[in-house]
């Protein structure tokens, strides 16, 4: 699998929020939001339900628009980045959702799969089930291939969707509410750090 | 009314109107969007194909019983009303003409706005209400084209087709009650069917079926993708996209019946 590396200099930020500001009615969630996260780093967002970290990652990765203020990752802006650009920027960090997010009309291997065959269209059948196997195994749920979402545990449905998440081998990792429903002994071995991790 | 109700009054109704075309802008923009998706590479082929398969072939056995029975039931309750004057000969022509001008476009249509638009919001809607269509928007795939685009293409594409089996079948449950009533033969049954069906009559019939797939279509998809609230978001698109889809076929099969009878008629 080919793994294109953004060439940012180290001393620059992967991620950089400058003011950001976010807010849904009258509901100010975000206010003037500064940060900084380098290559290497681990950043944790900690905070009170409702407090906007969800707001803010997928603020991170173009999902929302923020009502002011700059978001630059790898070196892009993201606030004026185009729909095609975007998506290209997207390849490169992954997210982990809250709630797994698993397409549950497919199985499992079909879940995984189905990132690399719309993103690397020039791997061969062999390969793409070798790179589901590998992470597959990364998260310890092999036996899982075949099952469909709904018949596995929410622990389960969590490290399949951030297995998903790996197989396209992300810069980046954003991971919402990453611990809920793990078993408190696997997380240490589900969550490989990339370049960034919030 | 006092003077102090008035301004209350105004600013509901201009709320109002408002709302209504805020929700006619999202409609244009939403259509517009599909129109765009559509033309723009690269394109979701195999999606497409699943999605007629899954709107085509799963609806095909309901519409062929229902076109059946409608057609032997139509053609046993009008027998008794033509024998009155004499003109049961008619009665191939008058079920050839109920069947095609009419019943297989709006039946074919309103079954599939109960069957396939229903599916089409509750499970775009439970995929908005559980994150899957973010999920593929930072996978980087377009949602939009993945989702949307293909199922109304497929609708508009199968719609038609399922409304020409409707036909056929509903004419062959015609002709079994003529058959076993009469003993007419297969042939004489159907050259007099389509004696007074003309190729205006199965065009329009076509452009009506093209129209109602669209509107399924696009109002399924449509409820689905702004689905919210949870599980009571997705029962409220799944309901939504069949009320609003047959409501909305009542009005275009009148419009379009009115305007081919304005152009026929010059």
């Amino acid at each position: 699998m080919d793994h294109q590396h953004s060439h940012l200099p180290t001393d620059q930020p992967v991620i950089s929020l400058r003011d950001v500001y976010k807010a849904f009615g009258s509901n100010r969630v975000l206010q003037g939001v500064s940060l900084d996260v380098f290559s290497g780093e681990n950043v944790v967002v900690l905070g009170r339900s409702g407090t906007g970290k969800s707001v803010l990652i997928k603020i991170i990765s173009g999902m929302l628009p923020p009502d002011a203020g700059t978001i630059t990752v790898l070196g892009e802006d993201v606030t004026v980045l185009g729909e095609r650009d975007l998506r290209a920027l997207r390849l490169k960090i992954g997210f982990s959702f809250q709630s797994s997010a698993l397409y549950d009309s497919m199985t499992v291997r079909e879940n995984l799969e189905f990132p690399l065959v719309r993103n690397k269209r020039q791997l061969t059948r062999k390969e793409i089930l070798r790179a589901v196997a590998t992470v597959l195994d990364a998260v310890g749920l092999s036996q899982t291939m075949d099952q469909l979402p709904s018949e596995l545990s929410g622990g389960q449905r969590k490290r399949i969707g951030i297995a998903r998440t790996l197989i396209l081998r992300p810069e980046i990792m954003l991971y919402d509410e990453p611990t809920a429903a793990l078993d408190p002994h696997r997380d240490k071995r589900t969550y490989p750090a990339g370049a960034g991790t919030i | 009314m006092s003077s102090l109700e008035e301004p209350r009054e105004k600013h509901i109704l201009s709320r109002g109107l408002d709302e209504a075309f805020m929700r006619l802008y999202r409609v244009a923009g939403f259509i517009g969007r599909f129109f765009k998706e559509m033309v723009r590479p690269p394109y979701e082929i195999n999606e497409i194909i699943r999605q007629c398969y899954e709107v085509g072939y799963r609806s095909l056995m309901l519409i062929c019983m229902t076109a059946f029975i409608t057609g032997l039931v139509f053609t046993k309750q009008s027998r008794p009303s033509l024998s009155e004057f004499g003109a049961t000969s008619w009665l191939p022509s008058l079920v050839a003409i109920a069947i095609i001008k009419a019943l297989a476009p709006l039946v074919t249509a309103l079954i599939c706005a109960g069957k396939v638009g229903s599916n089409i919001g509750a499970e775009l809607g439970s995929m908005k209400v559980t994150e899957q269509i973010e999920a593929m928007e930072v996978s980087a795939t377009n949602p939009f084209k993945y989702l949307v685009v293909s199922r109304i293409m497929a609708t508009t594409i199968m719609i038609p087709i399922l409304m020409c089996f409707f036909g056929g079948i509903g004419l062959f449950g015609s002709y079994v009650d003529v058959h076993l009533s009469e003993n007419t033969s297969f042939i004489l049954f159907f050259e007099a069917a389509f004696e007074k069906i003309t190729f205006a009559d199965i065009y329009t019939s076509v452009v009506k079926a093209v129209v109602f797939g669209f509107t399924i279509g696009t109002v399924g998809c449509m409820q689905g993708y702004k689905a919210s609230q949870g599980t009571v978001g997705v029962g409220r698109a799944a309901n939504a996209s069949v009320v609003i889809s047959m409501f909305l076929i009542f009005i275009e099969e009148i419009t379009i019946v009115q305007i081919s009878n304005t152009l026929r008629a010059l």
